[in-house]
């Protein structure tokens, strides 16, 4: 994570590192050998805050469609469907997060990484495309948390 | 003689050592009950249409409770697509997540349900979530409850009958006004069941103790229930609110797996259960009216949760992490067991709804323009 712009959530300031690409749905990519590596972006991490729940619904291997439903995650704050970011073949799973997901919130861009596919990279964007992206969904996440909030 | 309240305990799927002690805690509660008699059953919806299990639950002739492992609409309607049909019964016994805002099926209260055509049932059955609660003792005071509502209503209807139906008027003053009470009091006042007769234990023909004991044949061996050991697998197919069905047919078309029929009354009805795809609740979510149930599945809303939504206290963020709409999900399900089946997939070129072709358009309210432009970020 050599440069990284900042995108503003409030007072709070979600690095965007500007050495990868990222998905619509909140998660970076970083070229790998035979795929992406696809972890989930400080803004993503900053709305669910304390992670304590990560599972997937697909193994290692299969075949996924783009937004295909591959898992769940929860956290102190929110709970989540999960979906594949692009299509194609999921690779693997970082093990690690397996038994502790909080590694997610301890280093999201780096060792908190969530899972490895081949596939196709037409719908990635670049550092700049997402920080565009987030500033046009911003008040919509807000109004929905808030709005979810409110209905309590 | 009011007819007894059958209870009929719908074991879980697996042998949980947890879930089978609450159901044996509750048989044994229930076997000294008055005027009870207590059947125990393999898992409802596991139940061959034609197996013993089934065939024991079409012969109880009166009213029921269903304790069981489902959502009590599940429940109601997987007995219902079996020919045992009642009426809904409410019970007091609700799991917490089940709250009993029942405004989900009531929307478009205009609309015509399927079992709107229908003779309504003569009895009433009572489904209750065995995850309701966690202690037998809460189980038994319901079924108490039942029985007492139960017998008052029986006795009532046996007096009518008593009186033939064409009472002249001087007949029906001298009953509403008897001087030891009369009228409304009269069910409150009339005898009381007979003492109970222990349940005969019937070893080798489970199915004769569906009918009422003859008097005089029971013995005094220790109470037992009938157990029926039918050995059951786990199935998958969908089960149809028919109090919600509007009969659209959107699912006859949506399903590619031949698993929907049109009964001779033209209704919509699930004619191939087992040509289903396990796991795949796709129709479930393209049904406009929310009637179609997988009780075995995860989300709460498809298995039959009366509330229709997920009552979870968090936020949810899927649609802000790419959600997409459930009849974009449906279509994806479709589309993974229609490829595992050897079939090639289909998208949305087949068998999906035009959605509210008809409606105007009306004045948007916060919450319309939140959803459009929610669809319109293309999250």
């Amino acid at each position: 994570m050599s440069e990284a712009q900042a995108f503003a959530m409030g007072k709070f300031l979600a690095p965007v590192p500007t050495d990868r690409r990222y998905a619509k749905n909140h998660m970076w990519a970083v070229p790998q050998a035979d795929g992406f590596r696809f972890g989930f972006s400080a803004y993503a991490v900053r709305l669910l805050q304390d992670v304590y729940f990560l599972e997937w619904s697909v193994d290692a291997g299969a075949n996924l469609v783009e937004r295909q439903a591959i898992g769940a995650i929860e956290s102190s704050k929110a709970e989540s469907e999960l979906f594949a970011p692009i299509g194609g073949r999921l690779i693997r799973f970082n093990e690690r997060l397996l038994s502790d997901p909080s590694g997610i919130n301890v280093d999201n861009y780096g060792e908190g990484w969530l899972f490895e596919m081949a596939g196709g990279e037409e719908s990635l964007l670049s550092s700049a495309e997402y920080l565009v992206h987030l500033e046009a969904s911003w008040a919509v996440a807000q109004r929905t948390i808030k709005g979810q909030i409110n209905e309590e | 003689m009011p007819s007894k309240l059958t209870v009929v305990v719908s074991q879980g799927q697996s042998a949980s050592p947890i879930k089978r002690k609450l159901e044996e805690d509750i048989v044994a509660g229930l076997l000294f009950e008055r005027g009870v008699e207590v059947t125990v059953i393999p898992h409802l919806y596991d139940l061959a249409p034609d197996g013993t299990g089934m065939l024991c639950l079409q012969s109880i002739p009166g009213d029921m409770v269903v304790l069981s492992w489902l959502y009590p609409r599940a429940a109601h309607w997987t007995l219902d697509r079996n020919r045992i049909h009642g009426r809904v019964g409410t019970t007091l016994l609700v799991a917490d997540e089940e709250d009993e805002d029942e405004s989900g099926d009531a929307d478009d209260e205009d609309k015509h349900r399927v079992a709107d055509d229908r003779p309504a049932p003569n009895r009433t059955i009572y489904c209750i979530d065995l995850r309701a609660a966690n202690d037998a003792a809460d189980f038994l005071t319901e079924v108490r409850r039942i029985a007492a509502e139960t017998s008052v209503k029986t006795v009532s209807l046996d007096l009518m009958g008593w009186i033939k139906g064409q009472p002249k008027p001087d007949q029906l003053d001298r009953y509403l006004h008897a001087p030891n009470g009369g009228g409304d009091r009269a069910p409150a006042t009339a005898p009381v069941p007979p003492p109970p007769a222990i349940p005969a234990a019937v070893p080798d023909l489970p199915l004769t103790a569906g009918s009422a004991p003859v008097a005089g044949t029971s013995e005094t061996s220790a109470p037992a229930p009938m157990r029926i050991d039918e050995p059951t697998a786990r199935r998958w197919y969908p089960v149809i609110d028919y109090s919600r069905c509007t009969n659209c047919l959107e699912c006859l078309d949506f399903c590619l797996f031949g698993v929907y029929g049109i009964s001779a009354a033209e209704a919509i009805l699930v004619e191939q259960p087992d040509n289903c795809r396990k796991g795949c609740p796709a129709c479930s979510r393209v049904c406009p009216a929310n009637a179609i149930i997988f009780p075995q599945h995860k989300s709460p809303a498809i298995a039959g949760s009366a509330n229709g939504e997920a009552g979870g206290l968090k936020i949810d963020l899927s649609k802000l992490f790419g959600a997409p709409d459930p009849l974009q999900v449906a279509v994806l399900e479709r589309d993974v067991e229609l490829v595992a089946a050897g079939k090639d997939a289909v998208g949305m070129s087949v068998g999906i709804p035009k959605r509210q072709p008809g409606k105007s358009a009306g004045t948007k309210d916060d919450l319309d323009r939140l959803m459009d432009q929610l669809d319109d970020l293309d999250l």
